[in-house]
């Protein structure tokens, strides 16, 4: 008995206890999609996308093939070999190549190909002409369009028009007493040797130095794009901490200072900022002739950011990521313009080889009471996620625990910011949200990292991006409705590891039969799926446990 | 039973003399391959040799002709009858000159000469001809067999029937693009015409035009007089020829004032005029431009099939065996979901277009494929219209036994019902001839090719070595040479193909759509491969047993001429046993042979097994197929998420109400899934088991009509405990609510019998004053009055009724002349009362038939559509089809009348 299943839907399934998972994970995993990786049975999906991400990183149908007959248990549909060879060989009949004469000209190896998609409308505008019956050109400023709309007909094109090398700067990796973990090598060389793309690691695992590692290969200007000013600057920290740059190299670029320096990070915010219909930040892609482009948290990039991204295919391009799940579905747009996935590692692997704190998660089922019940009951549908998730029983459980962590460095996130003004007060803690100055917060995060303050109210303005090492308790009690990818950008607040090696914990108080607990279901779905299963305990057992 | 044995004796004068001299043997075989000779046995062989040249039966047999042996007759139809072996030869093979085609060509493009499919491939090499010399006794043994061909390898006769339905007339151009003869093309020429071709072409003048035709056609058969005629032919004049050479042999030319390279060749007799503006190329022209080749490319041997994969037979039986079973899984889930949601029939018969798509997404198939399983489940009786008014299609019982069935049996009743079906789902989708669009499950799928094509692709399958996958390109390409007739029509076209189709209408195939049987041979290997007969294109072990011994044993052991041949052996045996040609077990023996192949199949299937394993993300995964009682109370326990060898279910708030509902709780659940789990069941699940059980049922609804609500709960105690009470069926359920049955006036009146003094309550809760009520009927209108006569009618109305009565007096007044010879039907038409004529109809037919011709006028009875009678005096002009069509004096217009309305006919009388 061997350990995959294939399913007829393609998707695969992976007993994970059995001897050969190990190597049978490594057989798929550049072809398959992790989708699911609960304790004993981990999901991959056949996707063309993924079909195509391993063709792109060299591998061929027969690999693939080869792989689902070694390790399927039970014989494989012929139709889904077939299946995967064709999906695989659309990949590359078309090829963006760079021409002596022409500049970037769009190549076939399959002219029925080449005649199938030059008659589609969407393509007519982004081609110019027929250089010979093989051949079209492509104006260069379309680069990343045509991939796009080659990508939505179902022939992927191969971009081999190479990188301009951008204007060249030193940067080392100041590798003192510390130095990149074999997994982050590994994405820094998949990614190089890949051209662009995207590395998937979990919240925790060091994905900044990843891109500092990729910025070492690169030694060329950087521009690094973030989703706040607050991550901003841990950026900058970390990168005169972990490399050769100094201060004066790194400037930031944001609502607040608009520095242009050889390492430039700017912010989502400013950048999609619209004045009376143009983007007047833009600029900045041209402002100096840039080596390597770096996305933080790419499964947030805003739509105006896509566009500017399709006139960059020139140069390098990096996205990391928790997760490539995008709440709007636009994850074929990150493969068509910032690139393949070119590393991906499950979160449970690099827990167990103890590079991110293990945590224990643990959904707390609040019964509301009779009164609020009713008023739950009566109230809008449009208010009823607000009221149950901020009602006086939740915050009475919420106390109850942070009372139960005392001493311990304890977070507690929230949506709506009268609930957490209302926990800052009952728990005497200061409360971070929107309006609060980054300095101000700067100042608080300072102080909860040396231990000054151990607990800490926060609203979403914390989910991303920000480095509180020392957190061991998060404790969630309300959220953006069922965003999965908030959960998991929140567990991951508390999964940096800890000096001293413990457990995290990471609390989402929820209250019973509202949709309150539906929305938690949807959240947890990720999660869940990456391995990490929820505990459910009853509020009213652990507060009777706390009393005895 | 060939030449040999007839070279001793007297040359046959006629057919049924050559079937005469032929043993018991051939002629069994003869009657073997043209099955419809037999019926009725004919009484003497002059009788079977004159059916077997009646034009249905030729066409028949030239339908079932391999490709060489059609070409062969081809070649024959074009030469003289009766035609020597080495004449035929060289029609076939060329007589080994050069091509003229190529001399008189100044413009050598390749493509200028478009043959009949239009694709300029090579021209045949000297290996081809060979190979035609070779196995052209072989092609000849063929036709001889099936009765098409007679006489001795000196005249070579073809039926005549079969002459004619193969050789080339202006109707019906034939394959080999040849055009009439000299002869035929010039008959009707004045003769003064022909002096002048004659003399245009260097030839003396003679007298008649007998001689002059003699003249020109013997130029044209020399050889070298007729080289050394074209080859002095202006270019222009060159090209003309080469377009006409391969045929089609007509051309659209301004005859009447030609170009001077036309005129060259009209002058000389080398184009005919054959229209107003069209020109021909007569065949003996045509012939010597070719090099004397009937056809362009002679093909004398089958495209052989060899494998273009070889897989190991261990994994072609494994997968074949997985996909078998998945069919069974397939076929439940459809009939599954149609048990509980029957799809309506349409109105025409067959599954809607929407039902169709709704399955294919419900089974995640395509439709094409979804549409196969549909047909599979009706052909195999599993589902069927349930025939109420409201249509629908419904599993039927048989659907029950079969789910019981071990799943070799499943699958073998499966196969059996796939092999012989004549039905064709690929069709569906498509529009017939009238254009309408053909459903899953109606009518007109049916193909009668189908079987004997499906059978013939197995058999191609089997006959390589195990294991090997041919492509499908090569098999259709092989059975297009076995059957070139069979099935060439494009597919969508409705049933009109078959043994219908002239053999001349092949020639418009190829330009739309591929030809049925090409589709018929895909459709073969898709729906093979989905029934798990086939694993990845190679033909599963124990598939083999469901084809005809001779034929599963692997290449056949042939017995004419051994072709040792590198691609594998083509050359195989169907020809020499006629009638062999997808051939398939008969009814009889079919489910014997399915069983073999279900125990063949039975070990290659994975073992059920009777664990899940449950996860926190709420799946569980089942990694086999579940053993059927467990998987049914899984798929009500959670939803299925995918299929395939393993099954994943997640469970769902819904999905556990949906257990609960289905009367289990949650300590059954919980105990289930402990049984039947590998590892312990997770907490969040066993919480959402909990969290739903303790909602459930929290709320209950119930049916009562009438209630009695009391303050104070003694009162309601003691009409429950009273015994009297039974009939009021008392319900407490609160202390201070009663609920019963009974309506709430029977209730007051039997509370009141008990003695106490209850009050009616209205909807709002007020008591109801209680009053006698007044007895008022539903809502009434007045009646009308009714006068003693009728209203007054108006004009239009007069008018109209005068009209009428005019045309029925007409109708009854015209004197109606009896019958002499039947003058009982005569009077039984004339029915008293002026009622309808009534005659039986085959008098009704002979009546009409000889008014028709004399041009009389007669009495007819007729029911409309809606059934309504009438006496009708029409004059039938013709009668044919059941229909009569005449003037009909009563309506003042020429109408027609089907006969099957007409309830007799009487003459008129003379008057």
């Amino acid at each position: 008995m061997s350990c995959l299943i294939v399913q007829s839907d393609k998707t695969l399934l992976l007993e994970v206890d059995h001897e050969q998972a190990d190597a049978c994970r490594r057989a798929i995993a550049p072809f398959a999609e992790l989708e699911r990786a609960p304790e004993h049975i981990h999901t991959y999906r056949v996707t063309p996308l993924g079909l195509w991400n391993a063709r792109a990183a060299g591998h061929d149908a027969e690999q693939v093939v080869d792989a689902l007959v070694e390790f399927s248990r039970y014989p494989v549909p012929h139709a889904l070999l077939v299946d995967v060879a064709e999906t695989m060989a659309r990949y590359g009949r078309l090829q963006l190549v760079k021409h002596p004469g022409h500049g970037l000209v769009l190549v076939s190896t399959d002219r029925p190909v080449l005649e199938e998609v030059l008659r589609s409308k969407k393509i007519q505008p982004l081609v110019g002409a027929r250089l010979d019956p093989d051949t079209v050109a492509v104006h260069p400023s379309e680069r990343g369009q045509i991939k796009q709309v080659l990508l939505k007909l179902g022939w992927p094109a191969e971009d081999l028009a190479g990188y301009v090398d951008g204007e060249a700067h030193p940067i080392e990796l100041a590798e003192d007493g510390w130095s990149l973990r074999p997994y982050q090598t590994q994405a820094v060389e998949g990614f190089w040797h890949g051209g662009s793309g995207v590395v998937v690691l979990p919240c925790g695992a060091g994905k900044t130095l990843v891109g500092a590692g990729a910025m070492a290969r690169a030694r060329a200007t950087t521009l690094i794009l973030v989703t706040n000013t607050v991550s901003a600057r841990q950026w900058k920290h970390e990168l005169v901490r972990r490399t050769s740059l100094t201060e004066e190299e790194i400037g930031e670029y944001s609502g607040t200072r608009k520095e242009i320096r050889p390492v430039t990070i700017a912010t989502y915010q400013v950048l999609t900022t619209r004045r009376k219909g143009v983007y007047p930040h833009l600029e900045l892609f041209d402002s100096r002739d840039w080596g390597l482009v770096v996305y933080d948290e790419v499964h947030l990039l805003p739509a105006p950011v896509f566009k500017f991204t399709a006139d960059l295919q020139a140069r390098r391009r990096l996205g990391l990521t928790a997760t490539l799940v995008r709440e709007d579905g636009r994850e074929s747009d990150v493969f068509s313009l910032i690139g393949p996935k070119r590393f991906d590692a499950p979160w449970k692997e690099i827990e167990a080889q103890g590079y991110i704190a293990p945590a224990d998660c643990v959904e707390v089922r609040v019964n509301l009471t009779d009164s609020e019940r009713l008023a739950y009951a009566t109230a809008e549908t449009e208010e009823k996620y607000r009221y149950c998730a901020t009602t006086a029983s939740k915050r009475r459980v919420t106390e109850a625990l942070v009372r139960r962590h005392q001493g311990q460095q304890t977070l507690v996130i929230g949506q709506y910011i009268d609930q957490l003004d209302e926990l800052g007060e009952h728990l005497g803690a200061p409360v971070i949200k929107g309006d609060t100055p980054n300095a101000q917060r700067e100042k608080l995060f300072e102080a909860f990292r040396q231990g000054e303050l151990s607990v800490l109210v926060v609203s979403k303005v914390a989910n991303f991006s920000v480095d509180l090492p020392e957190a061991t308790v998060a404790i969630q009690v309300s959220g953006t409705f069922g965003s999965r990818q908030e959960e998991a950008q929140r567990l991951g607040r508390v999964l940096r590891p800890k000096a001293d090696g413990h457990e995290a914990r990471f609390y989402s108080v929820v209250a019973r039969d509202t949709v309150d607990q539906d929305f938690a279901a949807h959240r947890q779905r990720f999660l869940a799926e990456q391995g990490y299963a929820y505990r459910i305990v009853d509020s009213t057992e652990l507060l009777a446990g706390d009393d005895a | 039973m060939s030449t040999d044995q007839r070279s001793g004796c007297a040359p046959p004068r006629t057919l049924a003399d050559d079937l005469r001299a032929r043993d018991d043997d051939a002629l069994a075989a003869l009657l073997h391959s043209r099955p419809d000779l037999l019926s009725p046995v004919p009484n003497d062989l002059t009788q079977l040799a004159t059916r077997a040249g009646t034009r249905a039966s030729v066409v028949r047999a030239v339908e079932r002709l391999d490709r060489f042996a059609l070409q062969v007759a081809e070649a024959l139809a074009v030469a003289a009858d009766p035609c020597p072996y080495d004449e035929l030869l060289a029609l076939l093979t060329g007589d080994g000159r050069p091509d003229l085609e190529r001399a008189a060509g100044t413009d050598p493009a390749p493509d200028a000469g478009t043959g009949p499919d239009g694709d300029p491939a090579p021209e045949p090499g000297p290996d081809t001809y060979a190979r035609c010399a070779e196995r052209l006794p072989r092609a000849l043994r063929t036709l001889r067999d099936r009765a098409l061909l007679w006489g001795g390898d000196d005249r070579l006769r073809l039926v005549r029937t079969a002459r004619e339905v193969l050789a080339p007339s202006a109707s019906s151009p034939s394959p080999t693009g040849l055009g009439p003869t000299f002869a035929e093309a010039t008959s009707g020429m004045p003769p003064g015409r022909l002096q002048e071709i004659l003399a245009a072409a260097g030839l003396g003048a003679t007298h008649d035009s007998v001689s002059a035709l003699a003249a020109l056609t013997g130029l044209f058969a020399d050889a070298d007089r007729a080289a050394a005629l074209l080859a002095a032919a202006p270019g222009q004049s060159g090209a003309v020829l080469e377009k006409l050479v391969w045929g089609p042999p007509y051309g659209t030319a301004e005859h009447r004032t030609p170009s001077p390279a036309l005129g060259w060749l009209l002058d000389r007799g080398l184009l005919l005029p054959a229209g107003d503006r069209t020109v021909v190329l007569p065949r003996e022209i045509a012939l010597r431009l070719r090099g004397g080749r009937a056809h362009r490319r002679p093909e004398p041997v089958p495209p052989a099939v060899a494998p273009r994969r070889t897989h190991p037979p261990e994994t072609v039986d494994a997968t074949a065996a997985a996909q078998a079973y998945g069919a069974l899984d397939v076929l439940e889930e459809l009939l599954g979901g149609w048990e509980t949601e029957p799809v309506p029939v349409l109105r025409a018969g067959g599954l809607g277009m929407r039902d169709l798509k709704r399955t294919a997404v419900r089974l995640d198939l395509p439709e094409p494929v979804t549409a196969f399983w549909v047909e599979l489940a009706y052909a195999a009786g599993l589902v069927a219209s349930d025939g109420t008014a409201d249509e629908c299609y419904a599993p039927t019982p048989a659907y029950d036994d079969w789910l019981g069935q071990p799943p070799g049996t499943r699958w073998a009743r499966l196969v059996t019902a796939w092999l012989p079906a004549t039905r064709v789902p690929g069709l569906a989708g498509a529009r017939d001839g009238k254009g309408r669009v053909l459903s899953a499950l109606g009518p007109g799928l049916d193909r009668g090719p189908a079987p004997d094509v499906r059978h013939r692709t197995l058999a191609l399958l089997a006959g390589l070595a195990p294991g090997g996958a041919p492509a499908p390109d090569d098999v259709v390409a092989r059975i297009g040479w076995e059957r070139p007739l069979r099935g060439a029509a494009p597919a969508a076209a409705d049933g009109a193909e078959g043994a219908g189709a002239a053999p001349g209408t092949r020639a418009a195939n190829g330009g739309h759509g591929e030809a049925l049987r090409a589709r018929l041979v895909r459709t073969t290997l898709t729906e093979a491969e989905l029934l798990g007969l086939t694993g990845r294109g190679a033909l599963a072990a124990y598939a083999r047993e469901l084809l005809p011994p001779a034929e599963a044993a692997g290449t056949t052991g042939t017995t004419g001429t051994t072709d040792a041949d590198a691609t594998g052996d083509p050359d195989d045996t169907e020809d020499d046993r006629p009638g062999a040609w997808g051939r398939h077990l008969t009814a009889q023996e079919l489910p014997a042979a399915a069983a073999r192949a279900a125990r063949g199949l039975a070990p290659l299937l994975p073992e059920p097994v009777d664990h899940v394993l449950l996860q926190a993300d709420l799946t569980a995964v089942a990694p086999g197929p579940l053993e059927r009682v467990l998987g049914l109370t899984l798929r009500v326990l959670a939803d299925v998420e995918s299929t395939g060898g393993a099954t994943v279910y997640r469970f769902t708030p819904e999905s556990v109400r949906r257990a609960l509902d289905a009367g289990r709780t949650a300590a059954d659940l919980h105990a289930f899934l402990a049984a039947h789990s590998r590892t312990p069941v997770p907490q969040p699940l066993a919480y959402l088991i909990d969290d739903v059980a303790r909602r459930h049922g929290r709320l209950r609804v119930g049916a009562a009509s009438s209630y009695v609500r009391c303050d104070d709960d003694a009162v309601l105690a003691e009409i429950v405990a009273d015994r009297r009470s039974a009939p009021l069926r008392p319900r407490l359920l609160a202390p201070t609510v009663l609920a019963s049955p009974l309506p709430p006036d029977q209730l007051l009146a039997r509370l009141r019998e008990m003695g106490y003094a209850p009050a009616a309550e209205s909807a709002d809760g007020d008591v109801l004053i209680a009053r006698a009520d007044a007895h008022r009927t539903p809502p009434r209108t007045a009646p009308e009055p009714s006068p003693d006569g009728p209203p007054v009618p108006d004009r239009t109305l007069l008018g109209a009724a005068v009209r009428a009565i005019r045309a029925g007096d007409h109708a009854v007044t015209a004197a109606h002349r009896p019958n002499p010879h039947k003058a009982k039907v005569a009077s039984g038409a004339r029915a008293p009362g002026g009622g309808l004529p009534r005659t039986d109809s085959p008098d009704t037919l002979a009546t009409m038939q000889s008014a028709a011709l004399t041009g009389s006028a007669v009495w007819i009875g007729y029911v409309n559509a809606d059934g309504a009678a009438s006496q009708r005096v029409i004059a039938p002009v013709r009668v044919e089809g059941g229909f009569v069509t005449g003037y009909d004096h009563t309506a003042d217009e020429v109408r027609t009348y089907p006969l099957h309305r007409i309830t007799g006919v009487a003459e008129l009388a003379e008057d």
